[in-house]
C-alpha cells in the first residue's frame, strides 16, 4: 500500500539511562522502518497478489461479523426457547431506564388513588384476540397484574382453552390490592374486541389493533424513532386489516411482502421482535389456512412461537 | 239485579274505598253502569228463553251444572290449553278453562278461554250444533267464570295475535258453566297487565298497588303474576338443587327463639305462654350451631322476620331468607366462590329455563335482561371508594355506603364490567356486626362481604368469628351484655371450624332479577307495617 512518509516524531538515538539489571535488545525505533512499510518505497508499486489477499480477508471478516450478528439474534429465539426473549431484549432499542414501577404506570394511566387499576377487555369467544393475549404474558413479565378470566352471561358456553388462555391464577390472586395492574378478560357476546379502563375519563376502545396499541404502550418499549413508530404502525394496521379481514388476494400480497422484509431482516423491524411482529404472526397464526407460507414467513413464525409469551396461544390454535 | 239495586250497592262501596284516587272511583262507576247495563239485558234475556225454551233443539248442550261435589266420576280426559295446536286439527276436545272475554256478533259468539298463562279464541256460532238461544247463552257467562267445552280444534287462516295459541280456535258444541264469577269483578285482568305508560293515555285505566294486594286473587291470575310466581319457583328450586350437588344439608331452624339474634332491636316480640318470645330475625346462630356440629355445609329456606318500620319498596316485616352456612379449608374466599356460584347457576337456570316468563314479566314491565358474570365479579370495599370518590361522592374511609351511593356504585360497576351481579368484599370492620372476622392484616377492614344485584344488596354475609375468647372481646367492644349471649358463645368453646356464610331474601332476588320496582310484587301475601291482610 503506498503511503506518504512523515518524519518520525522522536529521534532514535535518545540517551536513557537504563538499569543494568536486564539483559540489553537493540533499540526497535532505531531501526528506519519496517520492511512491510519499505516494501512498497523500493519499487513503488504493491503486489497485486497481497491486495487481493487483503480483500479477501476484509470480505471473509465483514462475513464473519454478519453471520454472528445472525446467530447471535437466532440463538435467543431457536436454540434456546426458555432464553429471556422479553421486555428487556425489547426495550435494549429504547432504553427506557426505569421500566417496571408505579412511576411508568402512573404517567400512562392516571394517579394510583388506591384501586386496583383494572384493564378490562371484551372479546368475542367466536375470535380470540391472540395478540392481546401475547401482550398479557408480557405485560406479566414487567408488572405484577392480576388475570381473570370471566364468561357474560351473552354467551352461553365457552371453550375450557379460553378459561384458561391467561395462565394459571395467582397465588395472591385473593388480595387485589398487591398487585399493581388488572387484567380482566370477559368473553362477551360483542362484535369487535373492545377495552375499558376508565370509564369516567376515557371513552372504550374498540378493535383489536388499538387495543394491541394501548397495551403495548404501557410495556414502555415503543420505538422513539419516528420512522420506526410509523413502520410499526404500519404493520400493526396491514395485519389487522389485511391479513385478518382481507381477501385471499391481500393475504397472498402481505405474505409476499412479509417474505421480502423477513429476507433483509430477521425480525420485521430489525433485531428485535415487535409489536409489529405480534400483531402480524397473530393475524397468521389465527387462520388456520396459513399452510402455503413462503419459506421466510414460515421460519420467522416457527422464531415467533418460540417467543416464551407466544406459548400462551398454543392451545388455541 | 235492578238498576237501583246495583248503584246503592256501588255507593256502598264508595264509602268504603274513599281513600282511593277519584279515577278509580270514576272507573269503578262506569263499570258499575256496564255491568247495571249487562243485568238488565240478562234479565230480558233470561225472560225471551223463557218463552222460546220450548223450540230450543240444543238445551242439552248448555247449561249451569250443579255444584260439583264428585257426585260421579266422569272418564273424561281434559285437554290443557297450553297443548292446543295445529297437530290437534279436527280432533274434538274437552277443556276446562275460564271464560277470559267474550264478545256476541249476531249470530256468534267469540269467547277467549283462559287457563294460567295460556288463552284460546273459542266460537260458538248458531248451527246444527248451536241454537241461538245457546249463543245468548254464551255471551251472557260472566268474566272469571270456569266452564267445560267439548269442541273441535280448527286451524284458522290469520294468526291470532291477542292469544298465546295462535294458530288455533275452538268451536264449541257443548257449554256448561261449572263455577260462575260475580259479574261485577273489583278489577279487570286486563287492566292489571297494561304496561304503565308515561303520560297515561285518557281512558286506559290501571289497578293501584292496593287495590291488587287487597283482591290479590285476581291479581295473581293475570299472566305477569302467574310468571313471577313460577319464576321465583324456579329460584327456589335452582338454589336447592344447586346446593345439594354441591354437599350441602338442607336444615329447619326454630322460628320462635327466647333471645334476639341480632342486636336486639327490630324483633316481634310474642306472648309465649307465662313469658314472652320473639320471632327469629336470622337462622344464623342456628346454621352456626350446625357447623360447629359437624354439619360442615348447610342451607335453609324459610320465614325470616323484621320488625322495621320502614314503608319502601325493598322492606318486608316477613319474608322467605335463603340462608347458606359452610365450613371452610383454609380462606373465606371458598365459600364466596360456592355463593356466588350456586347465584350464577340460578341466573344460568332462571335465563335457560324461564325465558316466556321472563318476556311475559317484560311485556307489562320492561327491563333489561339481567346479565352477570362467571366467575362473578369481586371488588374490595377501598376500590369502591375509589370509584365513588373518583365519580364525586364524598366519603370516609371507614364509612358504609349508603343506599344511593350503592346505586351509583351498581352503575359504575355495570358501566365498566357490564355486570348486574358482583361481590364487594373487605368491608370495614366499624360496619359489621361483633361476630364479623376482623381481617389478619389490617383491623380497620374484615373478612366481610355484600352482594349486589343491580346495585342493590341481596346479600351480607361473613366469616364469622369461631374462637369463643375472640368473640367475647369483640362483643364487649361492641358493649353487648354478655349475658343474653351467652348460649350463643358457648356453643364455640368446644371446637368449630372455621366458617363464613349469607343469606338472601327470595323477594328481593327475584324483584331484582326481573327488574321489577316493588318487593310487593314478587311476595305472594306481602306483610308490611301497613299491611297484615290477605
Amino acid at each position: 500500500m503506498p503511503m506518504y512518509q512523515v518524519k518520525p516524531t522522536s529521534q532514535g538515538d535518545i540517551k536513557i539511562d537504563l538499569p543494568t539489571c536486564m539483559y540489553k535488545l537493540p533499540n526497535i525505533h532505531a531501526q528506519p522502518g519496517s520492511s512491510c512499510a519499505e516494501y512498497p518505497l523500493q519499487n513503488g508499486e504493491v503486489d497485486p497478489a497481497l491486495k487481493a489477499l487483503e480483500a479477501r480477508q476484509d470480505e471473509i471478516m465483514r462475513k464473519l461479523y454478519e453471520l454472528k450478528a445472525a446467530i447471535d439474534g437466532l440463538a435467543k429465539t431457536v436454540t434456546t426457547p426458555d432464553a429471556d426473549m422479553d421486555v428487556t431484549t425489547l426495550s435494549q432499542t429504547t432504553t427506557v431506564p426505569s421500566f417496571t414501577g408505579t412511576a411508568d404506570l402512573d404517567a400512562l394511566l392516571g394517579k394510583d388513588l388506591g384501586a386496583l387499576r383494572d384493564i378490562v377487555i371484551n372479546a368475542n369467544p367466536a375470535s380470540p384476540p391472540l395478540s392481546l393475549l401475547v401482550l398479557h404474558g408480557l405485560l406479566c413479565q414487567s408488572y405484577r397484574v392480576l388475570s381473570t378470566v370471566h364468561v357474560h352471561s351473552s354467551v352461553s358456553s365457552v371453550p375450557p382453552q379460553l378459561l384458561s388462555c391467561l395462565g394459571p391464577r395467582h397465588t395472591d390472586s385473593y388480595s387485589r390490592q398487591r398487585f399493581q395492574l388488572g387484567f380482566t378478560l370477559i368473553w362477551k357476546d360483542v362484535p369487535k374486541v373492545q377495552m375499558k379502563f376508565s370509564t369516567q375519563s376515557m371513552c372504550p376502545i374498540e378493535g383489536e389493533a388499538n387495543v394491541a396499541r394501548f397495551l403495548f404502550r404501557l410495556l414502555g418499549s415503543e420505538p422513539k424513532d419516528p420512522i420506526v413508530a410509523t413502520q410499526l404502525d404500519s404493520w400493526v394496521d396491514t395485519a389487522f386489516f389485511q391479513l385478518a379481514e382481507g381477501g385471499s388476494k391481500e393475504r397472498a400480497a402481505v405474505l409476499r411482502s412479509l417474505n421480502s422484509t423477513l429476507g433483509r431482516s430477521i425480525w420485521l423491524l430489525g433485531h428485535e421482535p415487535s409489536l409489529a411482529d405480534i400483531a402480524c404472526a397473530c393475524c397468521i397464526l389465527q387462520d388456520s389456512k396459513a399452510l402455503s407460507t413462503p419459506a421466510n414467513v414460515q421460519r420467522w413464525l416457527q422464531a415467533c412461537r418460540n417467543l416464551e409469551h407466544f406459548h400462551c396461544i398454543t392451545p388455541l390454535l | 239485579m235492578t238498576k237501583e239495586q246495583v248503584k246503592g250497592s256501588s255507593a256502598e262501596e264508595e264509602e268504603q274505598q274513599a281513600a282511593q284516587s277519584k279515577k278509580a272511583l270514576k272507573k269503578q262507576q262506569k263499570e258499575a253502569e256496564k255491568a247495571a247495563k249487562k243485568a238488565e239485558k240478562q234479565a230480558k234475556l233470561t225472560a225471551d228463553q223463557q218463552t222460546t225454551e220450548e223450540d230450543d233443539f240444543a238445551q242439552d248442550r248448555y247449561g249451569v251444572c250443579v255444584m260439583l261435589q264428585s257426585q260421579e266420576k266422569l272418564d273424561r280426559s281434559l285437554v290443557r290449553v297450553c297443548e292446543l295446536s295445529p297437530d290437534k286439527a279436527g280432533q274434538t276436545v274437552w277443556v276446562r278453562a275460564r271464560i277470559h272475554t267474550s264478545r256476541a256478533k249476531g249470530k256468534q259468539c267469540f269467547l277467549v278461554l283462559r287457563q294460567q298463562q295460556f288463552n284460546v279464541q273459542a266460537l260458538v256460532a248458531v248451527g246444527e250444533r248451536a241454537s241461538k238461544q245457546m249463543v245468548k247463552f254464551a255471551a251472557n257467562i260472566t268474566k272469571e267464570s270456569i266452564v267445560d267445552v267439548e269442541a273441535v280444534v280448527q286451524k284458522v287462516e290469520q294468526k291470532i295475535e291477542s292469544c298465546s295459541q295462535q294458530d288455533v280456535e275452538l268451536h264449541i258444541q257443548r257449554l256448561f258453566v261449572v263455577s260462575q264469577a260475580e259479574p261485577r269483578l273489583p278489577l279487570q285482568l286486563d287492566d292489571a297487565v297494561r304496561p304503565e305508560v308515561e303520560g297515561e293515555e285518557e281512558g286506559r285505566a290501571t289497578v293501584n298497588q292496593d287495590t291488587r294486594l287487597d283482591n290479590r286473587v285476581i291479581d295473581l291470575r293475570t299472566t305477569t303474576s302467574q310468571a313471577i310466581f313460577r319464576l321465583q319457583s324456579g329460584v327456589c328450586q335452582l338454589f336447592r338443587d344447586t346446593l345439594t350437588k354441591k354437599g350441602f344439608v338442607e336444615i329447619q331452624t326454630p322460628k320462635i327463639i327466647s333471645a334476639a339474634s341480632e342486636g336486639g332491636a327490630n324483633v316481634f316480640t310474642v306472648s309465649y305462654f307465662k313469658t314472652s318470645a320473639y320471632l327469629a330475625q336470622s337462622p344464623q346462630l342456628y346454621k352456626q350451631m350446625c357447623i360447629c356440629a359437624d354439619f360442615d355445609k348447610v342451607f335453609c329456606v324459610g320465614p325470616v322476620f323484621r320488625a322495621e318500620d320502614s314503608n319502601t319498596h325493598r322492606h318486608l316485616t316477613e319474608f322467605v331468607g335463603l340462608d347458606i352456612e359452610m365450613a371452610f379449608n383454609y380462606h373465606y374466599h371458598e365459600v364466596i366462590d360456592s355463593i356466588t356460584d350456586t347465584m350464577v347457576q340460578i341466573f344460568k337456570g332462571l335465563r335457560d329455563n324461564f325465558q316466556s316468563e321472563i318476556q311475559t314479566v317484560c311485556k307489562q314491565y320492561p327491563s333489561e335482561p339481567f346479565k352477570f358474570l362467571e366467575p362473578t365479579l369481586r371488588l374490595e370495599f377501598t376500590e369502591a371508594v375509589t370509584l365513588l370518590r373518583s365519580a364525586g361522592v364524598e366519603m370516609g374511609d371507614e364509612e358504609d355506603l349508603s343506599t344511593p351511593n350503592e346505586k351509583l356504585l351498581g352503575r359504575l360497576v355495570k358501566e365498566k364490567y357490564d355486570t348486574d351481579f358482583y361481590v364487594l368484599d373487605k368491608y370495614p370492620l366499624a360496619v359489621r356486626p361483633f361476630y364479623t372476622m376482623p381481617d389478619p392484616h389490617n383491623p380497620k377492614y374484615s373478612n366481610s362481604y355484600d352482594m349486589f344485584m343491580r346495585g342493590e344488596e341481596i346479600l351480607s354475609g361473613a366469616q364469622r368469628v369461631h374462637d369463643a375468647q375472640l368473640l367475647t372481646e369483640r362483643a364487649l367492644h361492641h358493649g353487648i351484655d354478655l349475658e343474653k349471649i351467652k348460649s350463643y358463645i358457648d356453643s364455640f368453646r368446644y371446637g368449630a371450624p372455621p366458617h363464613a356464610g349469607g343469606g338472601i331474601g327470595l323477594e328481593r332476588v327475584t324483584m331484582l332479577y326481573l327488574g321489577l320496582h316493588n318487593v310487593r310484587q314478587t311476595s305472594m301475601f306481602p306483610r308490611d307495617p301497613k299491611r297484615l291482610t290477605p
